[in-house]
């Protein structure tokens, strides 16, 4: 029992994280139907944004999440209006494949200027904390408060989206293209804007993530597919679908601490010798493949 | 018989770009007379395998619209099937190569069957979560060697060995290789003017049309599919020969299914000549970039990122490649 605990305490806490991840890359979707292969990419330079900004200030990496998330937006917006723009105007393929040049681009850059060492985050005030739940299920506090800012990044968002003037001009445009721009709406004007929160979302999670989890160059793309395997699952283009397909995606990521528990519960000596640690992320894609088949709109799609 | 003539009938093309063609052909088959170092013969042979990739993917990707990221998944398929049974059971390649394109067509039925009911980006990104999927099985798969790969032992086989393809002198790897080429090349020459090819223009064009007009589209894909894996098989096939080395990261790996892609796509998706331009500009420009930049001036990864640099400029400025330049360079005479 408590492995299971375990599995879905921990399941769901990664879940909060991978939401906010996928946020940015919903909202991007959603206004211009472009998929962006450097999603991930943009998380890998928010971890080392973070690091390296806590390593050279001596700042706690909690602190380090403003920068991080200014950095990304400006990011966001440079990549929109320096490329994105372009790239609009051509077919998919250019789109598809475009986005993945910015992948290679900022990913070698990282390789270039960071070395492809394994870097972590050794100081700081949640390292080396955790908290015991009862049941056995002990989480540590950076896992912790990941979840928790990336719930109030997702609220923040969210108020924007649906609170401001700005907020609902995009919303607007992401329904309605045309009818938006006849309201009088610069629709390139929240193009950027809408690259530019993707951007420091996706860098503010970047953040939050580097405190348990290693930073290399290469790290970017299985966070790519993870975003991909939610923002389908919750339906493209939709804010709340992202949130509860991040939870549902996180407990796939578990799968085998479940598959443990159950070989346990089922005493199942076929089970036992299947290993699905290797599996972890295969999980994740076949999940989204599978998705794709059955509900190409995802739960809370409203695009076809 | 008819077919046979259809592929060797160029005449529809302008007589300037058969000109070229046949010069570099004739260039390419004098090729290892002449003194080359090995170095400049491995990127020649590497060049003729992305061109036959790139040709595959412009089948489906080309003329028929269906933009596919997940092709190296077949790739892997082929190159595994002839490493595995030349390892454990001495199979000749010209038997575990006919083998690899069966499996890897059963495969693509099975993928290709709930995948092309998807369009656009749920397309593209459905096919690279299946082919992630068949890496990771590789990955762990005790059978094949798992994620440290497969090395066929050279010193089994004498020399130039015709029947399993071990070869030291790697010019007999560029003749078959380029035989290789002719023949795609002469195939896909027809396979453009078939009833399938002029099909799939139309679906590319407008499926809904293409259905009412009595096509069946779900077929009609899959049948081109088939061809593309065919291709992407057979050469990953002769890849397990040619390397000796196969891993599933180098060779099923995301990056190399948008290579692919890219091959085609900078050149100019479909068209005939295409894949081949594509290939011609990109395979030399990574292995000099590698050489130069990357291992001479020790900086690691500046070659992907010139090369990254390429793919975002051509993307956002002439999507249509260099093909699309020509031509509209060509129309612009003529008014």
């Amino acid at each position: 029992m408590e492995i299971f605990a375990g599995s879905m305490v921990a399941g769901l806490l990664i879940g909060l994280l991978f939401a906010l991840i996928a946020l940015g890359l919903t909202i991007i979707f959603g206004m211009m139907d472009i998929v962006n292969f450097a999603h991930g990419e943009f998380l890998m330079l928010g971890m080392y944004t973070a690091l390296l900004t806590s390593q050279a200030t001596g700042l706690d990496p909690l602190l380090t999440l403003p920068v991080a998330g200014a950095v990304g937006y400006l990011l966001g917006i440079a990549c929109y209006y320096g490329f994105v723009k372009f790239l609009l105007r051509g077919p998919m393929v250019a789109q598809l494949l475009g986005t993945f040049g910015l992948m290679l681009l900022l990913r070698n850059l990282a390789l270039l200027f960071f070395g492809s060492e394994d870097r972590t985050i050794h100081s700081g005030i949640l390292v080396n904390r955790a908290f015991d739940l009862g049941m056995g299920v002990v989480v540590p506090a950076t896992k912790l408060a990941g979840a928790v800012l990336a719930v109030v990044a997702f609220a923040v968002v969210w108020l924007l989206m649906h609170r401001t003037r700005t907020g609902k001009a995009m919303v607007a445009t992401a329904l309605n293209r045309q009818g938006a721009r006849y309201m009088g709406i610069s629709t390139e004007r929240m193009n950027g804007l809408a690259w530019g929160i993707g951007g420091a979302t996706v860098m503010i999670a970047g953040a939050l993530l580097v405190n348990f989890w290693s930073v290399t160059p290469y790290v970017g793309l299985l966070f790519t597919m993870i975003a991909f395997a939610i923002v389908a699952l919750g339906g493209f283009g939709s804010i709340p679908g992202a949130f509860f397909a991040g939870l549902i995606v996180g407990l796939i990521t578990e799968i085998p601490g479940f598959w443990d528990f159950f070989t346990y519960l089922t005493g199942s000596r076929w089970m036992a010798g299947v290993s699905m640690t290797p599996f972890k992320y295969t999980c994740v894609y076949l999940a989204y493949f599978l998705i794709m088949l059955l509900r190409p709109r995802g739960l809370f799609g409203w695009k076809n | 018989m008819e077919k046979l003539k259809a592929c060797f009938d160029f005449s529809d093309l302008p007589r300037l770009d058969l000109t070229i063609a046949g010069l570099v052909l004739s260039a390419l088959l004098v090729f290892p007379i002449f003194p080359h170092s090995s170095y400049a013969m491995s990127t020649v042979i590497q060049f003729f395998m992305f061109a036959l990739y790139g040709m595959g993917w412009n089948t489906i990707g080309g003329y028929g619209g269906q933009v596919d990221l997940g092709l190296a998944q077949y790739l892997g398929i082929g190159a595994y099937t002839t490493a595995v049974s030349m390892i454990r059971w001495n199979t000749p390649f010209w038997v575990s190569m006919p083998i690899g394109v069966v499996l890897a067509i059963i495969w693509c039925f099975v993928v290709g069957y709930s995948v092309f009911r998807l369009k656009g980006h749920y397309f593209a990104i459905a096919t690279i979560a299946m082919s992630l999927v068949l890496k990771d099985v590789f990955e762990v798969w005790k059978f094949v060697g798992a994620s440290r790969g497969l090395e066929i032992p050279s010193t089994r086989f004498t020399s130039p060995d015709f029947l399993h393809l071990v070869f030291t002198n790697d010019t007999y790897y560029y003749c078959l290789i380029l035989a290789f080429f002719v023949i795609g090349l002469l195939y896909i020459n027809w396979f453009r003017k078939s009833r399938l090819g002029f099909q799939l223009r139309s679906i590319k064009d407008n499926e809904e049309v293409a259905r009412s007009l009595g096509i069946n589209v779900q077929w009609a894909k899959l049948k081109t599919y088939a061809v593309a894996v065919t291709f992407v098989s057979a050469v990953g096939s002769f890849h397990a020969c040619y390397v000796k080395n196969i891993e599933p990261e180098d060779t099923m790996s995301l990056d190399l299914s948008i290579l692919i892609a890219l091959m085609a796509m900078l050149g100019g998706a479909g068209s005939l000549w295409g894949p081949i331009i594509g290939a011609g500009i990109l395979i030399p420009l990574k292995s000099y970039l590698k050489e130069w930049l990357g291992a001479r001036a020790g900086l690691v990864g500046i070659d992907v990122v010139i090369y990254g640099a390429i793919i975002m400029f051509i993307s956002a400025v002439e999507p249509r490649g260099v093909w699309g330049i020509v031509q509209r360079v060509r129309r612009r005479k003529r008014a």
